[in-house]
């Protein structure tokens, strides 16, 4: 088994390992992920195989709630990155000049200001909630796609056969989606695996601070910060939402190691 | 002590002067002496400077740099600190007070009547900034040096929130020569009476005081220096707590406590007086106009419940502003006790199920854990409610802004019932951010300001306190419980139901 295969399968292991477990999550428990109760702080115990929250909540049963918050979270953005990156990298390369010139710019304004930084910014005057948390993600994760479409087009344009489509007088369009698509789709398809891993480690990053989904969801970065203040009455209230985030990221990360 | 002793105390006042024992010095048998006493901090310090004070964190420490004109004891009752006695004149309109002889500033000047007059006019003059101004503004008259040790007060109208005001921040006296050396950097080269001096001071990361040898009370103090320590949580303070890096760490929930339980080298104290917390809206703005809604909100919060879950059942659930054990609280019943039924037939009259609402959550852990169950609850009646986070930090100057429609509030308690009444519920009160204007309780609480007697005074809060119980501009929820935790080699930490614990007279065995 060669080291890629070796990765890919990791990857899809862990990706649908977090997959069924937030799919199958109220067969798993039978806890309410949101519902307060009585048992403040438990440890980890044969009921609470995590223990409890200092609502009194499940933690098993949040960790399994979160994976559904993850895993729509980060399809969703790296959609918005491909739908914006990739049209935009397909222009900016095929086309010659001042319109690649001008794309290029922007791209390396938005590349030049740290996304996380920019993240805070926009979530901090926005708000909070699942669809502008998305819409953040989208918009300071497009410009590596775009750049990374951009150069993966000038280099495959150069070849003799698009020179030879082109001599025998084929649409550009026809070029495009025949010629060079084919060719750069691997790239793609694993530049976006890894926007999906870094969109989630973004979103957990701004739930850490505060930033992510208000309370009470399931947001795994909000998890591991508000089970800072009781680690010594329950770790697992930090330490099973961040492996969750580590198992995800880790996923989808080595499935898009696999395939350039 | 209970009420009738606190009453009898006040009455005793109003006769004439009176002189109290010394402090807790004197009961203590022989403290320790020497040592450094480190303190975990949690909140941020602006200035040392008393008259432009705001942040709660700054009091503990002004009260080891500055002694108070008078000072509030663990049953709020007033005591003598640098007035050493005092007389109330002319219906409460004059007071005279007799400072205690042989007190310097820290910088040699003599404490004298002449810098008392000097300090209360400091704060009154518009040009400070101070502040103080809007409270003293309007009651204080002049200020009559009689003789160096003997200083009168006169009032334009009775005001018996008075002696209060002056255990408080209004009552630190600053060394007038040092104000005109250090001028806008007073703040920084705090120059007092008190039992320590301030050494250096990091700012966000430490505070360091040291003992002032000249200190006029009798062996006090005890500690060679007090360091206090940011720290950016208590399970931090906790851990440095057990290592023995600090001695001292509160603002502790029970559940804190449960970290530290079984550790032979820590003890706990709890605060006499929980901070007040409640839930608070703009009742002249929608949709909280409604009075069906906010009496719908207090049906439906099930506070044994929240009591139970974030305080391990160890608060009290507050029926008004002011916690059971205080010569002005009431035991009347509660208007809105759970009722979810009831809850949701007053939202169907109002027309409001169904409704969103959105919470304001600052970033403390504490409100974060409140506002998730408060949104439960109102979920079960059907309200749906969104957690809307604001950064701790801005969040109090956006409810003062009235940015924030509906958040939870917590208010620390005052040494006379005008203290909080009178800020929060009156019309004109400086920290009314809930616009809430009831002419009735305005009367009600101009009135009993005006009158000496707790025993003329007490009916007038009850009637107030019932008015605004069932006008809702707060929903009371509980008193908390809060802990202290320190260094069984620790003494004298005093616990003041106003939640600032006082050092002064802390040693520390070796």
């Amino acid at each position: 088994m060669t080291a890629v295969t070796l990765r890919r399968i990791t990857g899809l292991t862990l990706i649908a390992f977090v997959a069924l477990a937030g799919i199958f999550a109220p067969w798993l428990s039978a806890f309410d992920p949101n519902a307060s109760g009585y048992d403040i702080l438990y440890p980890a115990s044969a009921e609470h195989p995590f223990g409890t929250d200092d609502l009194g909540r499940d933690v098993f049963t949040r960790v399994l709630y979160g994976a559904r918050i993850s895993l729509v979270i980060g399809p969703a953005a790296a959609l918005i990155v491909a739908l914006i990156g990739i049209p935009i990298g397909l222009v900016a390369g095929y086309a010659h000049g001042r319109a690649d010139q001008m794309i290029v710019q922007v791209i390396d304004l938005f590349i030049a200001i740290p996304a996380f930084v920019l993240a805070l910014i926009v979530m901090a005057m926005i708000g909070a909630s699942l669809p502008n948390l998305v819409f953040v993600l989208g918009l300071v994760m497009w410009p590596e796609m775009a750049r990374l479409v951009r150069g993966q087009v000038k280099s495959v344009r150069e070849r003799l056969y698009i020179e030879a489509a082109d001599a025998i007088g084929c649409s550009r369009t026809r070029i495009l989606a025949r010629h060079i698509w084919p060719n750069i789709m691997h790239t793609i398809a694993a530049q976006l695996a890894i926007t999906v891993s870094t969109a989630i480690f973004t979103a957990a990053s701004l739930g850490f601070l505060g930033l992510g989904l208000p309370p009470p969801a399931a947001d795994w970065g909000g998890m591991v910060q508000s089970g800072f203040d009781y680690l010594s009455l329950n770790p697992w209230l930090s330490i099973a939402p961040g492996c969750a985030v580590a198992m995800t990221v880790m996923g989808f990360y080595l499935l898009g190691r696999t395939i350039d | 002590m209970d009420s009738v002793d606190r009453r009898d105390f006040l009455l005793g006042l109003g006769a004439g002067g009176l002189v109290l024992a010394a402090g807790p010095a004197a009961a203590q048998a022989t403290p320790a002496q020497g040592g450094t006493f480190s303190i975990g901090l949690q909140d941020s310090l602006d200035t040392l400077d008393p008259t432009f004070s705001i942040q709660f964190a700054e009091r503990r420490i002004l009260h080891l740099v500055y002694n108070t004109l008078v000072s509030i004891g663990t049953d709020f009752s007033v005591k003598p600190e640098l007035a050493a006695s005092w007389e109330i004149e002319n219906d409460g309109l004059r007071y005279v007070f007799h400072l205690q002889d042989g007190v310097s500033f820290h910088d040699g000047t003599p404490f004298d009547a002449e810098a008392v007059k000097f300090n209360i006019e400091h704060r009154l003059d518009e040009s400070v900034g101070s502040p103080q101004r809007s409270r003293l503004d309007p009651v204080i008259d002049s200020v009559e040096v009689i003789d160096p040790l003997t200083v009168a007060i006169n009032l334009k109208t009775a005001y018996p929130g008075l002696l209060g005001d002056f255990a408080d921040r209004a009552g630190f006296m600053i060394s007038p020569a040092a104000v005109a050396k250090f001028g806008e950097d007073f703040g920084s080269n705090p120059v007092g009476t008190g039992a320590f001096t301030l050494t250096e001071w990091v700012r966000g990361t430490s505070v360091t005081l040291d003992r002032n040898p000249d200190y006029w009370e009798d062996g006090a103090p005890y500690l060679d220096r007090i360091v206090f320590q940011t720290i950016p949580n208590t399970i931090i303070g906790l851990q440095r707590l057990r290592v023995g890096e600090l001695d001292y760490v509160d603002n502790l929930s029970p559940d804190d406590l449960r970290q530290i339980e079984g550790n032979d080298e820590i003890k706990t104290e709890a605060f006499p007086v929980g901070l007040w917390y409640s839930l608070q809206w703009q009742v002249d703005k929608a949709p909280f106009d409604d009075l069906k809604l906010r009496q719908a909100v207090a049906h439906a919060l099930d506070r044994d419940r929240i009591n139970q879950i974030m305080m391990n059942g160890q608060a009290n659930v507050a029926n008004s502003p002011t916690p059971p054990g205080l010569w002005w609280s009431t035991d009347a019943p509660y208007p809105y006790p759970y009722d979810p039924e009831k809850a949701r037939a007053l939202l169907a009259e109002a027309g409001l199920e169904g409704g969103a609402l959105t919470l304001t959550t600052p970033s403390t852990p504490i409100y974060r854990r409140l506002n998730q169950l408060v949104a439960e609850q109102l979920g079960e009646v059907g309200l749906s409610v969104t957690l809307e986070p604001v950064e701790s930090s801005q969040w109090y100057s956006r409810v003062v802004s009235k940015a924030v429609n509906f958040t939870p509030m917590s208010w620390s308690q005052r040494a006379d019932p005008d203290g909080l009444f009178y800020i929060l519920f009156s019309s004109k009160g400086h920290a009314n951010t809930t616009g809430y204007n009831n002419p009735e309780v305005d009367a009600l609480l101009d009135e009993a300001r005006n009158l000496l007697s707790p025993e003329e005074r007490k009916p007038l809060y009850t009637e107030a306190a019932e008015l605004i119980v069932h006008d809702l501009p707060y929903v009371p929820l509980f008193f908390s419980a809060s802990f202290a935790a320190m260094s069984q080699a620790v003494d004298g930490v005093i616990l003041t139901p106003d939640s600032i614990p006082r050092f002064r007279y802390v040693s520390k065995s070796a």
